[in-house]
């Protein structure tokens, strides 16, 4: 049972807290020994947050929903949905979510989302960040580093109009070009840092291609490998489901996004979705925490 | 001390009951996995991964056993019930032929009111229509019941059918080999651990080669998880006769039982772990069906060289929540994505050739076919030609 020598000499040099090139991380990503990745993967990833996994309850809730419906109390976040139409209807939006969500954070839209507001209102890119900061938006749902042309200037205006521990996501990038962004992610964190989560999986997935899951696992643990100065990985729990997202937890991941915020448990307590989520922790030898939107366990 | 286990197991040597507990329970999944990955590389060297095209057909969902952790069976007299006739089954394997099969899955309730000589009757008949389609067919449980109503003995069963065409058996109905489990979960009744293993013992003994199955995650220890590999590598030191193993997570749904289905991680290393004690089995099959397609393809590094069957229909698992469906398409596409090269098998495991999708156009399937479709209550005409046991079965007879 002997690893590819090559593999073996990465995997002591990951253990001693090396971090490896973008060089390599390019040839890791061809390797078909997923099991030899997700050993060097798990290792950074105990070296940073130990066996705790960290999740989130989640309250989706469609912009032009109404808020107070679609807020369950056991969520501690409320992510805003779709596309609003024009900038002054996503203001009122984060308005309603703020109205209802006490000290819980509201977040919403995606970058190119907000682009495409400022565009469409003649408004500067900063100052409709500005108004969605002011309205009471804490974060962006999604910054996709493959829907964005220049990361360093996002993460830059990000940080000057107030928003903090900036997630990054892929959109729809193909696993040939996925590596690269990653990397991109890693390397705009060492320059001017505020990146606090890379999930790696992409965010829209088609049934005509679905990914598989050599793919995902191998996304998550180069992800973990290729930007150990960001402190989290995260997989979608609700996009993914339990089995490849439990399964990712022991390829570098160590948080749970968007998990089901109800509390409702038709088929008994042991089903719950929390007690589902921590089940699927526990059973993968790991430690569930609850978290809230901005980061810090209950 | 159980990375010592880890290195022992991976080269090859036996592992007893206590250190298979110790791998179970201790070893990091990503280790365990590694180590079965190591066994399968070394038997199975070309980096081949096989699949069969073959049909999952259930005769009958009327069933005496009553297993509670069951959702597809109907009691007897059930206005659910159904027995399948001999042109179904026809149209079935014409269907399974068209898409490049060449078996069916054939397995079904026990259902007191189908005799010996419906079984035969049925494969003479595929076998006159078809002479080459082969009928995986009759889990131990099965033959057990034949035997019991027919009150003939259990070899006996099993030649009069393979006189009438029975290729080889399947390995459902183990769930746990172990008789506590097996009355925790009332199942003890149509077969205890040993008569379970002793039908196996008189297939293998006939000529026939089977399969052998594990549904972990209801109700039994890690202890009694072990032991169930211990018997099928016993049994398979005595004669030889297993050509793989398949093992799954128990599917709560719908069932009486109830529950919570074991995680994937679990399954993981549960396969893994039998990688390592089944020492003297040389295939593993993925069980995508109630994993879904991308554990089903994680398999492939935990120990498994075989994705199974396309299935093309599915009744059991699906009545217990599950509903993932693979294609040929999906399934080669899932085993060229992970590194290894996809070939077609029979179930002997014999190479038949490369994906049939890529000699010849076939329609994608996107959803997994049913036994019948929903409300279908039809009695098949020859069912008159046998007698029915059951009170409920007489007068449903008598009512036709």
């Amino acid at each position: 049972m002997e690893m590819a020598p090559a593999l073996d000499r990465l995997l002591e040099r990951v253990g001693a807290g090396e971090r490896l090139s973008a060089a390599e991380i390019a040839d890791l990503a061809a390797t078909p020994d997923i099991l030899a990745l997700g050993m060097m993967a798990d290792t950074v990833r105990r070296r940073l947050h130990g066996t705790r996994v960290t999740y989130l309850r989640v309250a989706g809730c469609a912009f032009d929903a109404s808020f107070a419906e679609c807020v369950p109390p056991a969520a501690r976040e409320i992510r805003i949905g779709g596309a609003p139409g024009t900038l002054a209807v996503a203001v009122a939006a984060v308005r309603s979510a703020r109205a209802i969500a006490g000290e819980r954070t509201v977040s919403g839209f995606s970058w190119p989302d907000v682009e495409a507001l400022a565009a469409r209102g003649r408004t500067a890119l900063p100052d409709a960040l500005r108004e969605l900061r002011a309205a009471g938006l804490d974060a962006l749902a999604e910054v996709p580093i493959d829907g964005v042309t220049d990361l360093d200037a996002v993460v830059a205006v990000l940080a000057e109009t107030g928003f903090e521990r900036l997630r990054l996501t892929c959109a729809q990038a193909p696993p040939a070009e996925r590596t690269a962004l990653l990397l991109r992610a890693a390397a705009a964190q060492d320059r001017a840092g505020g990146i606090h989560v890379l999930n790696p999986l992409p965010t829209v997935v088609t049934s005509a291609r679905p990914t598989t899951g050599y793919e995902d696992v191998k996304a998550v643990a180069l992800a973990r490998l290729a930007a150990p100065n960001i402190p989290t990985i995260q997989v979608d729990w609700l996009r993914y489901g339990p089995k490849l997202a439990q399964v990712a937890l022991t390829f570098g991941a160590d948080d749970l996004d968007n998990v089901t915020a109800s509390d409702a448990a038709p088929d008994g307590h042991r089903r719950a979705p929390v007690q589902e989520v921590r089940r699927n922790i526990e059973a993968a030898a790991l430690s569930p925490a609850e978290r809230d939107g901005r980061f810090n366990v209950i | 001390m159980v990375e010592r286990l880890i290195a022992r197991a991976a080269d090859d040597a036996r592992i007893t009951r206590e250190q298979a507990l110790a791998l179970y329970r201790q070893a990091p999944t990503l280790a365990l996995g590694r180590a079965a990955d190591a066994i399968r590389a070394r038997k199975h060297p070309g980096r081949i991964v096989t699949y069969i095209i073959d049909r999952n057909v259930n005769y009958t969902n009327v069933c005496l056993a009553r297993c509670n952790f069951c959702a597809f069976y109907r009691p007897v007299g059930s206005a659910e019930g159904y027995v399948l006739g001999f042109e179904e089954i026809f149209r079935k394997i014409d269907d399974t032929v068209a898409v490049g099969g060449n078996q069916l899955l054939l397995q079904g309730g026990h259902n007191p009111d189908l005799p010996i000589d419906w079984y035969e009757d049925l494969f003479r008949a595929v076998k006159a229509r078809y002479p080459a389609f082969r009928l995986h067919a009759l889990s131990p449980p099965e033959v057990l019941h034949i035997s019991r109503i027919n009150r003939i003995p259990v070899p006996d069963v099993i030649a009069r059918l393979v006189a009438a065409g029975l290729d080889s058996i399947p390995g459902g109905g183990a769930e746990i080999l172990v008789d506590r489990v097996r009355r925790l979960l009332n199942c003890y009744s149509k077969a205890s651990a040993d008569e379970w293993l002793d039908v196996m013992r008189q297939a293998h003994r006939a000529g026939l080669r089977s399969t052998a199955t594990m549904m972990y995650g209801s109700v039994e220890t890690d202890e009694e998880r072990v032991e169930h590999l211990f018997r099928l590598r016993d049994l398979q030191d005595e004669t030889r006769g297993f050509t793989a193993f398949i093992t799954w997570s128990y599917q709560p749904e719908h069932t009486e039982r109830g529950g919570t289905e074991a995680t994937g991680v679990e399954y993981l290393r549960t396969l893994a772990l039998a990688r390592l004690v089944l020492d003297n089995f040389d295939n593993l099959q993925a069980s995508w069906v109630t994993q879904g397609g991308k554990v089903g393809q994680l398999s492939l590094a935990y120990g498994a060289n075989d994705m199974g069957s396309v299935m093309i229909e599915e009744n059991v698992v699906r009545a217990a929540g599950a509903s993932y469906c693979m294609d040929e398409v999906e399934i080669v596409t899932n085993i060229e994505d992970a590194g290894f090269i996809p070939k077609r098998r029979n179930m002997h495991y014999e190479i038949l050739g490369d994906p049939i999708f890529r000699e010849r156009d076939l329609p994608r399937m996107l959803a997994l076919g049913t036994a019948r479709a929903e409300g279908d209550a039809s009695l098949p005409e020859e069912l008159q030609r046998y007698q029915a046991r059951s009170r409920a079965g007489k007068q449903l007879r008598l009512a036709h």
